[in-house]
């Protein structure tokens, strides 16, 4: 049974923070209940147990090869993807018509972190489901028909074709070029690399949904559009062809080595054909919309990974004899303690505890923002729209960059074995560090969190944000326990306010490099501040629940309040720090007109 | 072909166990419940014989509501149809009453369960409904086909198998490799919801045994590692400490 995720707290956060059932009251999500959702949980913790966690190490041993043109991969990954995609899990998120089940975001989310908890380096569902929603929402019935059963069974492959060898985090700057020919489809040319998952051989078919540039388009992101360009062509009698996508090369990578990484040249035999997704040169903001949830799909595959490490780590402690306590460093003759009984290991613990489950519970947020989104109506979805843009990149931050910390904190309390292949933890060491660099990078995410979430429509996103933490700063206010709590994050959301009140200027004098020179540090702060809102949540739905439960003990619920407790007096003191250099007017990184950096 | 199948609502094996009320209730608060594993193989297998010969499977409970998650699971597995006895399992002979009652009332085939439920572990319930029906009970069977009114089984015995024919109607108390697990996929889950939970009444049994209290075996001691080289040393701890040998 899973020991890399905790069930209970999942329920916890489902059911008594996030209310879960309310989804169902919508006529959209009627056709669930409680039962609908854990069963659907269920069967994704047996698929993670059997098929995914028991093959951690071993898909990390035995990487992907390129050889001759082919790539393989893992035989277990095969298994698995047969697994899911006959459990209808790949896209269950879809509506009826689709061939999905409608079930809410939020389960679908859970079922995520379940997944990459087991084992984050079999990466390949997300991307299907990513590519298949791509093209259910803006491609034609034609792509609809020819694409999207084969890759909700799991038999095909879908990827997210974005990057190029000059083209990282700046997309504007893409090459790849379509020409259009007379049949409605494109002649593809051009390069791509990292694509997860972008070649292998446990699938019959990968379908790329590759952003290029229709010949003679706008420059810059205006002249972006997106192509379904797959590894097998069907042609007009019914046969598969070769479409001329080859795969020049696969990364040997640090971590996640599950899926292979593939740089893919198109069209070196002018034989690579694209059909165009939707409108010509909207296909950035395609893309960007599925970026939304890719961002907090890789969100929690940083809180998945923090979580395997956390439990991994406890056992650990648990069980390691080492030391007397400092108070008896001279009762030599008495036996040694665990390790979990000092101090610094337990600070280490509920560190990555604060770090999992506050990371969990605002990656669900977003994911229940979402439902609310697609649900309603008006000035409300907008509200919950602007709710989740303003989120989404603090979602993809905070546990991801609090998520490698973790994993190290995780791996210190092994000691010296945990920096060995003895133990799991330096795989998930290796593992958790790409999550904070694909996706946008931190540097990106925060920008995008200061630079537009909070002003865009005259800074409404963080008002909706601050009215929202105020409701729960009123709930909190009537347990004698929580009030102390409540009053420092009102003390909190002050100091956001006080920072960007002296940085918007900035923005307003033109000054975009000023503004946004230490965005990282300002989305650290927002980030702490964000998870001290979730954590007062948590907070409240335990001390309800010891309240409901009166003399009968629970230890979950106490436990819940002490990591609460723990996570405001060690982590939120830390905006103080990010505060004063935020307002500090001593500027160093920007252009002095001398070299200072040698 | 009709298929009965009762299942068991057990803690699952992970859950921490403890009591209450001076040790003569068992605490469920915060356990994670699942269908009897035994109980499962026998479920997975009759919805492969469903799969094969047509017919249809029903999943009894005897237990309070708090089992419906696991019946209605078992509708999303392959199931066709729930009953629910609505009473606590008291003991195997209660349980057992209450089985061949609603058997009785309805003409099955094949009555199918694990070969102990993971919780009380009797592992009696079968042979009690075979006798109470009037119809053979074999346990536990690894290994079941069927070919027109005969059950061909294979059942677990001390060292080896033993190879059974024998005319239906059975109660067979079932076990691995029966068959594989089965995880309900989306669309057993979605109509689930649709099928039939019938929640009956139970007959009245007479009781046959009175609880007295539950009790914890000791907590396991820490772990001690001895080098291979030292093997005199082990033999000593295990007889003066251990006391096995
Ligand atoms: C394992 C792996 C899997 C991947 N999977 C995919 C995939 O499936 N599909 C896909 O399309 N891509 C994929 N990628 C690519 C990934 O999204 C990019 O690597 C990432 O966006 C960063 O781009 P880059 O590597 O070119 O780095 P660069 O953009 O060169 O960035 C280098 C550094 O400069 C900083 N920087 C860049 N621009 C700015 C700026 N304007 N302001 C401040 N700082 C800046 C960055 O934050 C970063 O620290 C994958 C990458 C890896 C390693």
């Amino acid at each position: 049974m899973a020991t890399y995720f905790s069930r209970r707290n999942l329920d916890f956060l489902l059911y008594e923070v996030f209310h879960a059932t309310e989804l169902t009251k919508y006529p959209y999500f009627e056709a669930h209940d409680r039962e609908t959702f854990d069963m659907v949980l269920d069967s994704a913790t047996h698929i993670a147990d059997t098929l995914m966690y028991p093959y951690y190490r071993d898909v990390d041993r035995n990487q992907p090869e390129l050889k001759a043109g082919k790539v393989t991969v893992h035989p277990k990954i095969k298994e698995f993807l047969t697994a899911v995609g006959d459990a209808g899990l790949i896209g269950a998120s879809f509506p009826f018509e689709q061939g999905g089940q409608q079930l809410p975001e939020l389960i679908g989310s859970c079922m995520g972190f379940i997944k990459m908890a087991a084992n984050n380096g079999m990466m390949y569902i997300g991307l299907t489901s990513g590519a298949a929603n791509l093209i259910t929402t803006f491609g034609s019935e034609n792509l609809i028909s020819t694409y999207v059963p084969h890759l909700l069974s799991g038999k095909w492959q879908g990827t997210m074709a974005l990057t190029e060898p000059q083209a990282g985090s700046s997309l504007s700057d893409i090459t790849t070029s379509a020409e259009p020919l007379e049949n409605g489809s494109y002649l593809i040319k051009g390069q791509k690399v990292f694509i997860s998952a972008g070649d292998h051989d446990a699938v019959d078919n990968v379908v790329h949904l590759m952003l290029a540039r229709i010949k003679g388009a706008p420059k810059g992101t205006k002249g972006i559009s997106l192509f379904v360009v797959p590894k097998s062509r069907l042609t007009d009698d019914g046969t598969f062809v070769d479409n001329d996508v080859a795969s020049t090369g696969i990364y040997h990578k640090l971590g996640q080595r599950g899926t292979p990484a593939m740089h893919l040249t198109m069209g070196e035999e002018d034989n690579c054909y694209g059909w165009l997704v939707g409108e010509p040169n909207r296909g950035l903001n395609y893309m960007f919309q599925m970026m939304n949830e890719a961002r907090i799909g890789v969100g929690m595959t940083g809180a998945a990974i923090a979580s395997a490490a956390y439990y991994a780590s406890l056992e650990y402690a648990k069980e390691r004899p080492q030391s007397r306590r400092l108070n008896e460093k001279n009762l030599l003759d008495s036996p040694q303690t665990m390790i979990i009984n000092h101090p610094d290991v337990k600070r280490m613990l509920l560190f990555q505890k604060a770090v999992v489950e506050g990371s969990l519970s605002l990656l669900m947020e977003c994911a229940r923002l979402s439902d609310l989104v697609h649900v309603t109506e008006g000035e409300e979805k907008e509200n919950y729209e602007l709710l989740l843009d303003l989120l989404t990149p603090v979602a993809k931050t905070f546990p991801t960059e609090m998520g490698v910390r973790a994993v190290s904190e995780g791996l210190q309390v092994l000691g010296g074995y945990g920096f060995t292949e003895d133990f799991p933890l330096e795989q998930m060491y290796r593992d958790i560090r790409i999550t904070p660099i694909y996706e946008g990078t931190t540097g990106i995410q925060s920008q995008d969190l200061l630079g537009r979430k909070m002003t865009i429509k005259n800074g409404k996103a963080p008002r909706l944000l601050f009215a929202e933490i105020a409701k729960t700063l009123e709930e909190a206010q009537t347990y004698d326990e929580l009030k102390p709590y409540a009053e420092r994050l009102r003390k909190e959301t002050g100091r956001i306010q006080e920072v960007t009140a002296s940085l918007l200027p900035f923005a307003m004098q033109g000054n975009i490099e000023r503004f946004l020179m230490d965005a990282t540090l300002y989305m650290e702060m927002f980030g702490i501040v964000t998870v001290a809102w979730q954590w007062l949540k948590q907070g409240i739905a335990a001390k309800k629940a010891q309240l409901t439960l009166g003399d009968t003990e629970d230890a979950f619920y106490e436990s819940k309040l002490h990591t609460m407790k723990f996570y405001f007096h060690y982590e939120v003191p830390k905006t103080k720090g990010l505060a004063t250099r935020l307002l500090d007017t001593e500027v160093l990184t920007l252009e002095t007109g001398k070299e200072v950096i040698l | 072909m009709k298929i009965l199948v009762c299942i068991s609502n057990v803690p699952d094996t992970t859950a921490k166990i403890s009591f209450t009320d001076n040790d003569t209730k068992f605490n469920k608060t915060g356990v994670q419940f699942i269908i009897g594993p035994y109980d499962d193989y026998a479920l997975a297998r009759a919805v492969e014989l469903k799969e094969q010969h047509g017919g249809t499977v029903t999943v009894l409970n005897v237990g309070e509501s708090e089992s419906d998650p696991q019946l209605r699971k078992a509708l999303a597995i392959g199931a066709d149809d729930a009953i629910r006895v609505n009473t606590e399992p008291t003991d195997s002979y209660f349980v057992a009453a209450q089985i061949a009652h609603i058997a009785s009332q309805n003409s099955y085939d094949l009555i199918l369960m694990g070969r102990e439920s993971i919780d009380f572990n009797s592992g009696v319930v079968h042979g009690l409904v075979g006798e109470m029906l009037g119809i053979a009970s074999y346990s536990p069977v690894m290994k079941l086909d069927i070919t027109g009114n005969e059950a061909k089984f294979a059942r677990e015995i001390d060292g080896g198998k033993e190879h059974l024919s024998a005319a239906l109607p059975l109660v067979l108390g079932c076990q691995e490799p029966i068959a594989e697990w089965k995880i309900p996929n989306m669309r057993g889950i979605m109509t689930a919801r649709t099928k039939s939970l019938a929640v009956v009444e139970p007959v009245s049994v007479d009781d046959s045994t009175v609880l007295e209290k539950y009790a914890l075996p000791a907590p396991k001691g820490s772990c001690r590692m001895i080098p291979a080289e030292e093997a005199e040393q082990l033999i000593a701890l295990l007889k003066t400490e251990a006391k096995v040998l």
